[in-house]
């Protein structure tokens, strides 16, 4: 039987599909079966990270509606085989699905993948209560920002009305010059608010802008890039490895910022 | 007490003219869990006494029971005290269903519903129509009187950490053990006691009772009411915490370090 992991935000366009689609590839290349889901019915995304947009032929809703088989309408990557995408209807809107039927799919896909990542749409209503059903992990994804961790708190706590009881947290676009400058939200004062466990820090980058409009997820590039690592690293800890947080802070910490900080106390 | 607390003080203003704050009123009904005579009882807001739609209200109650679970032993029985509220097969199973995630069960069903009385009959539940033991789940107006008898209810004790969006509403004292985070609301009748950081909103002595106290272990929060009085925390974080208590002072709303509030205004 698969885990099936939904990756939530409750904020819109903190990284959330980003990281599905990332966290899918990565997974696919430790060797592990994978399907993705789209749950965004109506605004989907998620192919086109992934490059696959020209080959969707059915979506989920067909798959509902008996019009097609769940293999027929299961989009393979052109590049990693076990990996596999579920794409979202994008002529309907949330309501086009119930919870019930977003079960009975993800359950369907656990007994031959071993990871079911659901990529869940912003907002806390019927889209996200169809993406939540099913799922027994979550993975809680939020910027430093007040606006996205408040966001983010509220996500927990109908994640934990709903019984989802393994909630791990990514922040994603940390900016360390900023941190230590004290300019933006540190990874501890995301922790201190949402007091759940960490499992990853992705640093700003520009080449996931990048990435992502290619259709060419950051991890399967063969330059190494801090954020590809962080996603690599992500993976790792998903499949239970004790894996070191990457030390973003090290190109900072010469002296001068030290003493910086030291007067501004 | 440090400058910068009192400036909290200085900023705090009566709710000026009524009605600015919306009122928010204690009488609206929330789900409760009681124990009388060693047995639990679960109440159910009938539908005019909540604004809760069924998804709402049953994701209170899972809510509730979480908060609550390490205060029943597992197996404990339930009675389900409904009123007048219409519940069907659907809706009794999801009841259960939530009750048996903590391990309670379901045992007897109060309603004044035939409807319901027949639904859980059929399910295998010993129901009691019309039950005059319970003057909680009869009428609106005997809830009154008995409110009017009885001014405050029994303290609400919850282990939990309301999180952005919760809110905690209860005609008595609340105790809770956890952090209370940024946008989540605690409205009490009674004193609030927040055994952890306390970074929402606390409204204490909610029908207008001055004497009401809010406790935490660490005050950030960002907004403080006491009865008809409101106040802001200071803009500027103080440095170190205490823990502290808010009270109703001549003027508006004080806040004082735990240790010298029991010596200074408890005794005095």
């Amino acid at each position: 039987m698969g885990r099936i992991i939904v990756i939530t935000s409750g904020k819109g366009g903190v990284g959330k599909t980003t990281c599905s689609a990332n966290l899918g590839m990565a997974l696919a290349q430790l060797n592990h079966s994978v399907a993705l889901i789209d749950a965004d019915f109506g605004l989907r995304n998620l192919d086109l990270l992934l490059g696959l947009e020209n080959r969707v032929v059915y979506t989920a809703l067909e798959v509902l509606a008996g019009q097609c088989r769940l293999e027929q309408a299961l989009v393979k990557d052109k590049r990693l085989n076990d990996l596999v995408l579920l794409p979202a209807a994008q002529n309907r809107n949330k309501d086009a699905v119930t919870p019930e039927q977003m079960k009975q799919l993800a359950y369907a896909l656990t007994k031959k993948y071993d990871f079911v990542l659901i990529d869940c749409p912003a907002g806390i209503e019927m889209g996200f209560q169809n993406a939540i059903a099913a799922a027994d992990e979550a993975l809680i994804v939020t910027t430093p920002e007040i606006s996205a961790v408040r966001d983010a708190d509220r996500v927990i706590g109908l994640l934990e009305a709903h019984h989802v009881k393994t909630i791990n947290l990514i922040v994603n676009r940390i900016r360390p010059a900023m941190v230590q400058a004290n300019d933006m939200m540190s990874v501890q004062d995301v922790q201190e608010i949402l007091a759940i466990p960490l499992i990853g820090i992705i640093p700003d980058d520009e080449k996931v802008i990048v990435a992502t409009n290619r259709g060419e997820p950051l991890v399967l590039s063969e330059n190494f890039s801090l954020s590809g690592l962080a996603f690599k690293n992500i993976a790792q800890r998903l499949e239970g490895k004790d894996v070191d947080f990457l030390d973003l802070d090290a190109p900072y910490d010469d002296i001068f910022s030290r003493l910086r900080r030291f007067f501004r106390r | 007490m440090d400058p910068d607390r009192l400036k909290m003080a200085l900023a705090s203003t009566s709710a000026t003219a009524e009605g600015e704050i919306e009122s928010p009123r204690v009488a609206e009904v929330q789900i409760h869990l009681k124990t009388e005579d060693g047995k639990l009882f679960l109440y159910l807001p009938t539908a005019h006494e909540t604004l809760l739609d069924w998804p709402d209200l049953l994701q209170e109650l899972q809510k509730q029971l979480d908060a609550g679970q390490r205060f029943w032993p597992p197996n404990t029985h339930v009675d389900l005290v409904t009123g007048d509220r219409l519940l069907d097969h659907r809706q009794l199973q999801m009841i259960v269903n939530a009750l048996s995630t903590v391990k309670l069960h379901l045992t007897r069903l109060h309603t004044q519903r035939r409807q319901t009385a027949v639904a859980a009959a059929t399910s295998g539940y010993s129901v009691e129509q019309q039950s005059q033991i319970l003057p909680m789940a009869q009428s609106t107006i005997a809830q009154f009187a008995l409110d009017a008898e009885q001014k405050e209810a029994e303290p609400l004790y919850i282990q939990t950490t309301l999180r952005s969006g919760a809110e905690v509403r209860h005609p008595g004292s609340v105790i809770i053990i956890g952090d209370l985070n940024p946008g989540s609301s605690v409205v009490a009748d009674g004193d609030i006691v927040v055994w952890g950081r306390l970074r929402g909103v606390a409204h204490a002595g909610a029908s207008g009772n001055d004497k009401s106290r809010i406790m935490a272990l660490q005050m950030e929060p960002t907004q403080l009411r006491i009865g008809e009085w409101v106040a802001r925390a200071p803009e500027a974080d103080p440095d170190q915490f205490y823990p502290e208590v808010a009270y109703v002072a001549a003027g508006g709303i004080q806040i004082a370090r735990a240790s010298d509030f029991s010596k200074n205004v408890i005794q005095s």
